[in-house]
């Protein structure tokens, strides 16, 4: 880790800079690492660390309480068709899904929460999400 | 770019959480694209009736088959994972 790194701020920091010290959640509790790039994906902000991990904004510390979102209508058809193409390459090249910090993962996710958004316009509902949300409410 | 307004930012992310869509985790893989699956095919089956919109077929057509590529190839990775009895955690 660079000593010169700074620890990321919160609220009016937000977000935060490159080469700054960002802490966020994962399945094993709080990590860190050094923020080397913001970048969009289909529907929101994926952060890069140095060390190749990708963490979407809505897991880091200090994050606001509902992120920066893309409209899912505002992703054209070439992006949408790029980002299906890089899919199936890392799922073909048998990189690991098991690694939830890794691009395939933040990729995969984004990509179904957009799949989700773009039918859900037309009208068309996944089954189990209905039910999910009436489990919920009961 | 656009991004939603501040009211609307918060019915997508709740949408999307109850959707179970904001971070997947790797068992839930599976039934996710299942279900992203079943809209695609629900979308295809009402432009399949209409003869006007080509391309939004072609770029529905194209979603479907990306999803069963990954469906194909994450069961094929599960399979290998859990062969002999060890299941792999997520990290």
């Amino acid at each position: 880790m660079k000593p010169t790194a700074k620890q990321v701020g919160t609220g009016a920091n937000w977000p935060p800079q490159e080469g700054q010290i960002i802490t966020f959640k994962s399945l094993s509790g709080m990590e860190t690492g050094i923020l080397e790039e913001v970048r969009w994906g289909l529907l929101w902000r994926d952060f890069i660390l140095e060390d190749g991990r990708v963490i979407p904004e809505h897991r880091i510390l200090g994050c606001p309480k509902t992120p920066v979102w893309r409209k899912a209508d505002e992703v054209s058809q070439d992006e949408r068709e790029e980002a299906e193409a890089r899919l199936v390459s890392m799922a073909e090249a048998g990189l690991d899904p098991w690694n939830r910090e890794q691009s395939f993962w933040a990729e995969l996710n984004q990509y179904l929460a957009y799949t989700y958004l773009r039918f859900r316009q037309t009208g068309h509902e996944p089954p189990g999400a209905a039910k999910r949300i009436q489990i919920k409410l009961e | 770019m656009s991004p939603y307004q501040e009211s609307e930012k918060e019915q997508v992310w709740k949408l999307l959480s109850d959707a179970g869509l904001v971070d997947i985790t790797l068992n839930d893989f599976p039934d996710r694209i299942k279900e992203a699956k079943h809209v695609v095919m629900g979308r295809l089956g009402e432009l399949l009736e209409l003869t006007t919109d080509i391309q939004e077929r072609q770029s529905v057509a194209y979603s479907l088959g990306t999803l069963r590529k990954l469906e194909t190839t994450l069961q094929v990775v599960a399979c290998r994972s859990t062969s002999g009895g060890s299941y792999k955690p997520e990290k």
